[in-house]
C-alpha cells in the first residue's frame, strides 16, 4: 500500500547560476554512448520488442546534529546499471554495480533471457536527445564544502532553542543529492540528466506541565542550490518546527466520529497524493485493481476539484526533466472540475493500454523497475477567500499541519496523519486537539469538498512517496479546503 | 575475492591515514525474483550487489563513508573521505568502537543457511507463483484478478573488520512467495494479501495455501462498510499485532529513552502490564530472519527481554548509546552498509499465550477484529496512536460483517494496560516482528 510522509527526523555566499550550456557540456561521467549501444544490442540478442539500459551514479551527503552538536557528516556513491528487455508483456531485469564491461554484458544477457527467441546480429544506434531543465544549479551539490552543510544545523538548533525555554531536544538533519542519469533505448533515444536535491529537517521535542511531550517537525528543500538556504533560512525551518511543538501543548483529547474539517493549505496536498494520485497510477489503472479503472470521464469529485500532476515546476522537489525512461517530465491534468480526465503513465502500461506515456516512469534506483508515479501533485485554486471558509464552519476540526498518509488502491480508503490541529467554534480557532487521523474512501472525500480556497501554497520540500518499496521525492500542494462530513478518528467519544 | 582481507585492510589503509578508529562493514549479496499474473511470467529480476561502508574516528570526531565502487581507486577514495569528513563533525568524550570488552563472545546462532535456498532453480519461484495465482483463483470465484504474485530468494554475505579487534562474517539465505488478489463484487473492490518470508525452503508455507489464503482475506472483505463510533473490544490479528509490539520497541530505543523523548522513559522497571505480557528482541533466536553472530558493529547479539511479565525490564542500545546512558551494548546496532549504526530490533516478538485466537474472539459479545491497519502507528514520543483500519465486526463472539473505514485509537501505555488476552498463534509472517492474536478490553472505534 503506497504511502507518503515527510521526510522525518534533518553562511554561503549566493553562487552565480551556471549558463545551461556550460553544464551540459560537461563530460558525461556516465557510460559512452558506444558501450550503451553495445550493451543494447548484446540485451536484443534473444530478439525481443525492446531493451533499454539505465545507468546511474549517486553521491549522498548526510549530516546529523543531536544534543547540539554535529554527530556525524557522511558521504556516499552508489552507482549501477539496469538492463530492461521487454518481450509482449514480459519483463526481463538485470543490474550490476559492477562497471567492469563483463559484468554489464552478464547483466544484459541475463535479462535478455526474458526472450526465448534467437535474435539476429542488429545494431541498434541512439542520439542524444535535448532535455528541458527545471532546475539549474548553480553548482552541483556534491561540490558545496560539508562545513557549509554542517552549519546549517548548527544555526538550526540554536534557533530552536532560542525559540522557547520548553524545547527540549532538537534533532536536525540534512541531506543532498546529486543524482546522474543517463537512459538509452532501442528505439535509439539516449538521455541525460543531473538530478539535485537538498533538504534539512528539524525534529523538536518541547515538554509542558506534567511531563507532557509534544513533537515539531518542519523541513524544507527542493531540487536547488545551495544558496536557497540563504532565502529560506535554517533559522525559519527551526522556528516553525518549535512553534508546532509549543503550540499543540496542552492539546485536549480529539472528538472520534464524522465532523466538517477545514485543511489548511500546503501539506495538506497529501490528502490529493493519497486520495486519488496512487489511484490514477496506470499499473493499477491496467490491472483493474484500482477503484479508478474504466472511469475515464466520469464525474469522481466535486466540481471543485481539479487535479494537476506537474513535472516541470520550477526547481520542485518532485520535478524531473526526464523520468527515469528518459522522457520528459509533464504537466497532466487529472480531473477536471470533478470529471477524471487521465492517468500516469510509464512507457510499459501506456504501450499495453495502447496509450502514450506521460513521462511518469520513476524509480528509486538502478535496483528498481520504474512504475508509474507521481511527480508533483496540486489542487488548483479556487474562489473561496481562506479566512471565509473557516468563519462558515460552526464546529469542526481546523488541520494545521500534517504528517503521513497511506492508501488502500482496492477500496480507495485513505488515511492521513494530523499532527497539529484545533478544534472550530463559531468560525474561530479553539484549543488544540491531540492525535487526529482523517480516513476516508477517496472519491466520495473529494465529492465533499465544498469550498476550495484562492490561496494555492505547494508543500515546502521534502515528500518521500513510498510504492512497492521504492521511495521517491514527490512534491503536494493544496489551497485552504473545506471538507464535509469526514470520519475522523480520535479516542473521545461525543 | 576474500572479502573478510579486504576489510581488514580497508581498516589498515584508515589507520594508516590517521584514523584512531577504523571500521569497516561490508555487505554482498544475490538476488532474484519472478512476479507472474493471468498465469503468465510479468516480470523477473536477477543481480548482485556489493558495498562497504568505512567509520573512523579521528581525534574523537566520527567519520563515515561508503561506495559500492570496489574499484582499487573507490576503494582508496572511501577511506580518504571518511578521514577527510571526520573534520566536520564536532568532537565528543563518548565516540569511539565498541571495545573489546563489548565485543566479548559470540552466542551460538545455528545454521543461517540452507542450500536448498542458495540453489534454488528459477522454475521454482515461476512455478510456486503461478501455483499460488491459480489456488487464489480455485478458492473463490470473486476473486477477479491479482495485483500480484512474486516469488524470490536472495543470499547474503556480511563481513566486518574493526581497529578493535572485531572481526567475522556471516552468509545467510532468504526466501519468500507474496499474494495479493483483488476480490470484486457489487463495483466494491477489496485486497487481502498474505505471504510468508523464511530463511529455510522447508519452514516455507507452501504456494497453495498461501494464495488460498490470500483470497480467502480478500473476499471476507466484501461488502465492507463503516460502523458507528464506540469503545468496544478489539482484536488485532497476528500481522497486526506485529506492528503494536513494533510500536512498543520502537518507544524502547535507548536513545529515545536518554533524550527523554520516549513515553517509556519514566516508566523504567514499573509493572506496565499484566503478567501474560513478555515483549523479547532476540538476535539469537533458531532460524530467525534476523539471527546473526553479531550485530552491525560487531558486537554480539543476545536475547533482551523489553518487557518481562509486565514489567519495563530494558531497553535496546548500540555501543555510543549504550556510553551515552552509561549502560552496556544490547547488541542492537542495525545498519546497512551505506548507514551509520542506528538502534534497531533483531527478532522482536511477544511471548504467546494460552488461548486459541477462535477462543478470544468467542469472549467478545461485540467489538472489532482488526486485518489491517493504516498509517504510521503510535507516535513514540507521546505514545499516541491512531490509525486507519479494516476488520471483520464481531457480535456474540462470532466474526459477522466486513468493517472499513474506521480508525482504532489510544496510548501506548493505557494498551499495554489493556491487554486482556494473547494468543497461542505467535507467528512471524513478512518480517523479523512476530506476534501472535492481542485483544485489548477497549479501544475508540471511530467510524460514521
Amino acid at each position: 500500500m503506497p504511502a507518503a510522509a515527510p521526510a522525518s527526523p534533518r553562511r554561503a555566499r549566493p553562487a552565480q547560476l551556471a549558463p545551461l550550456a556550460a553544464r551540459q557540456a560537461l563530460p558525461s561521467p556516465l557510460l559512452p554512448p558506444g558501450l550503451l549501444e553495445r550493451l543494447l544490442a548484446e540485451a536484443m540478442g534473444r530478439g525481443a520488442d525492446f531493451a533499454e539500459v539505465y545507468v546511474e551514479r549517486t553521491s549522498t551527503t548526510a549530516v546529523v546534529l543531536e544534543e547540539s552538536r554535529i554527530k556525524s557528516a557522511q558521504v556516499g556513491l552508489v552507482q549501477g546499471v539496469g538492463v530492461r528487455v521487454i518481450t509482449g508483456a514480459k519483463v526481463g531485469y538485470a543490474y550490476s554495480d559492477d562497471w567492469d564491461e563483463p559484468a554489464l554484458f552478464r547483466a544484459a544477457r541475463t535479462a535478455a533471457m526474458i526472450s526465448q527467441g534467437g535474435g539476429a546480429e542488429r545494431a541498434f544506434p541512439i542520439k542524444r536527445v535535448a532535455v528541458p531543465s527545471h532546475y539549474r544549479v548553480a553548482q552541483a551539490l556534491e561540490d558545496v564544502a560539508v562545513a557549509r552543510k554542517t552549519a546549517l544545523l548548527t544555526r538550526a538548533d540554536k534557533a530552536a532553542r532560542a525559540f522557547d525555554s520548553r524545547i527540549q531536544q532538537v534533532n536536525a538533519s540534512y541531506v543532498d543529492q546529486t543524482r546522474h542519469i543517463a537512459v538509452a533505448n532501442t528505439t535509439g533515444r539516449y538521455s541525460v540528466d543531473t538530478q539535485d536535491q537538498s533538504r534539512m529537517s528539524v525534529h523538536v521535542v518541547a515538554l509542558g506541565k506534567g511531563g507532557e511531550r509534544r513533537t515539531g517537525m518542519y523541513g524544507s528543500g527542493g531540487r536547488v542550490s545551495f544558496s536557497y538556504w540563504d532565502g529560506v533560512t535554517p533559522e525559519s525551518v527551526a522556528e516553525e518546527a518549535a512553534r508546532q511543538a509549543i503550540a499543540t501543548l496542552g492539546a485536549v483529547d480529539c472528538v472520534a466520529g464524522p465532523q466538517t474539517v477545514v485543511l489548511a493549505p500546503g501539506w495538506s496536498g497529501i490528502l490529493l497524493h493519497e486520495a486519488v494520485g496512487h489511484g490514477l497510477e496506470a499499473d493499477f489503472i491496467r490491472k483493474g485493481t484500482s477503484l479508478f479503472a474504466g472511469k475515464l470521464g466520469e464525474k469522481v469529485a466535486s466540481d471543485l476539484v481539479t487535479v494537476i500532476d506537474d513535472g516541470t515546476v520550477s526547481n520542485a522537489r518532485g520535478s524531473i526533466n526526464i523520468d527515469d525512461e528518459g522522457n520528459p517530465g509533464e504537466r497532466k491534468v487529472l480531473i477536471e472540475n470533478g470529471v477524471l480526465k487521465g492517468y500516469l503513465f510509464d512507457q510499459l502500461n501506456a504501450k499495453l493500454m495502447n496509450q502514450r506515456t506521460t513521462g511518469s516512469g520513476r524509480r528509486d534506483s538502478f535496483k528498481s523497475l520504474p512504475l508509474p508515479r507521481m511527480t508533483n501533485t496540486f489542487l488548483a485554486p479556487g474562489d473561496h477567500a481562506p479566512e471565509d471558509i473557516l468563519k462558515e464552519v460552526k464546529r469542526g476540526l481546523y488541520c494545521a499541519t500534517f504528517g503521513g498518509g497511506q492508501v488502500d488502491i482496492s477500496n480507495g480508503n485513505f488515511v492521513f496523519e494530523v499532527s497539529e490541529a484545533y478544534q472550530i467554534e463559531d468560525g474561530k480557532l479553539g484549543r488544540p486537539v491531540k492525535n487526529a487521523i482523517l480516513i476516508g474512501v477517496g472519491p466520495e472525500a473529494l465529492k465533499n469538498i465544498s469550498r476550495v480556497g484562492s490561496d494555492p501554497m505547494p508543500d515546502p520540500g521534502m515528500g518521500i512517496c513510498v510504492k512497492d518499496g521504492q521511495m521517491l521525492p514527490v512534491g503536494v500542494g493544496l489551497p485552504t479546503v473545506r471538507i464535509d462530513n469526514v470520519t475522523v478518528g480520535g479516542t473521545k467519544v461525543g | 575475492m576474500n572479502y573478510e582481507q579486504l576489510a581488514k585492510k580497508i581498516v589498515q589503509r584508515a589507520v594508516k591515514r590517521g584514523a584512531k578508529q577504523a571500521e569497516a562493514y561490508l555487505e554482498v549479496g544475490r538476488q532474484s525474483s519472478v512476479r507472474v499474473r493471468e498465469g503468465q511470467i510479468e516480470d523477473l529480476t536477477e543481480a548482485t550487489s556489493k558495498g562497504v561502508g568505512v567509520r573512523v574516528f579521528v581525534k574523537d570526531r566520527l567519520g563515515f563513508a561508503y561506495t559500492s565502487d570496489f574499484t582499487p581507486a573507490g576503494l582508496e577514495r572511501v577511506v580518504d573521505l571518511a578521514v577527510q569528513l571526520a573534520e566536520a563533525a564536532a568532537p565528543s568524550k563518548l565516540n569511539g568502537l565498541p571495545s573489546a570488552k563489548d565485543l566479548g563472545k559470540r552466542g551460538d546462532t545455528g545454521l543461517l543457511f540452507d542450500p536448498k535456498v542458495a540453489n534454488l532453480p528459477g522454475d521454482w519461484k515461476i512455478n510456486a507463483a503461478l501455483e499460488a495465482e491459480r489456488a487464489g483463483r480455485a478458492e473463490d470465484a470473486r476473486v477477479a484478478t491479482f495485483d500480484s504474485v512474486s516469488a524470490g530468494d536472495f543470499v547474503s554475505e556480511v563481513y566486518l573488520a574493526s581497529s578493535e579487534g572485531a572481526t567475522g562474517g556471516y552468509s545467510g539465505t532468504y526466501v519468500y512467495l507474496v499474494a495479493v488478489p483483488v476480490a470484486a463484487q457489487d463495483g466494491q473492490l477489496q485486497t487481502g494479501f498474505w505471504l510468508d518470508y523464511k530463511r529455510f525452503f522447508d519452514d516455507l508455507e507452501s504456494p497453495e495455501s498461501i494464495g488460498r489464503q490470500a483470497a480467502k482475506r480478500a473476499v471476507r472483505m466484501l461488502g465492507a462498510k463503516s460502523v458507528k463510533t464506540c469503545q468496544v473490544p478489539v482484536v488485532f490479528d497476528p500481522l497486526v499485532a506485529a506492528n503494536f509490539v513494533q510500536n512498543i520497541a520502537q518507544a524502547a530505543d535507548g536513545n529515545a529513552v536518554y533524550q527523554r523523548s520516549s513515553v517509556l522513559a519514566a516508566h523504567v522497571g514499573k509493572k506496565l502490564a499484566g503478567n501474560h505480557i513478555t515483549l523479547v528482541d532476540d538476535g539469537l533466536l533458531p532460524r530467525g530472519l534476523a539471527t546473526a553472530p553479531f550485530d552491525g558493529e560487531g558486537v554480539p547479539t543476545r536475547r533482551t527481554p523489553i518487557l518481562d511479565k509486565g514489567v519495563l525490564s530494558g531497553f535496546l542500545y548500540d555501543a555510543f548509546t549504550a556510553r551515552k546512558a552509561k549502560a552496556r551494548t544490547t547488541g542492537n546496532a542495525s545498519r546497512g552498509y551505506s548507514a551509520l549504526p542506528g538502534i534497531g530490533t533483531t527478532n522482536l516478538y511477544l511471548e504467546p499465550g494460552a488461548q486459541s485466537p477462535e477462543d478470544i474472539v468467542r469472549q467478545v459479545p461485540r467489538g472489532l477484529y482488526v486485518t489491517a491497519l493504516l498509517g504510521h502507528g503510535a507516535d513514540p514520543v507521546s505514545g499516541d496512536m491512531s490509525c486507519g483500519a479494516n476488520g471483520l465486526w464481531i457480535e456474540n463472539g462470532e466474526l459477522t460483517h466486513p468493517v472499513q473505514e474506521v480508525t482504532v485509537a489510544g496510548n501506548l501505555l493505557q494498551m499495554l494496560k489493556d491487554v486482556d488476552a494473547v494468543g497461542s498463534d505467535l507467528q512471524f509472517r513478512g518480517g523479523s516482528a512476530g506476534a501472535p492474536t492481542v485483544r485489548f478490553r477497549q479501544l475508540t472505534v471511530s467510524g460514521a
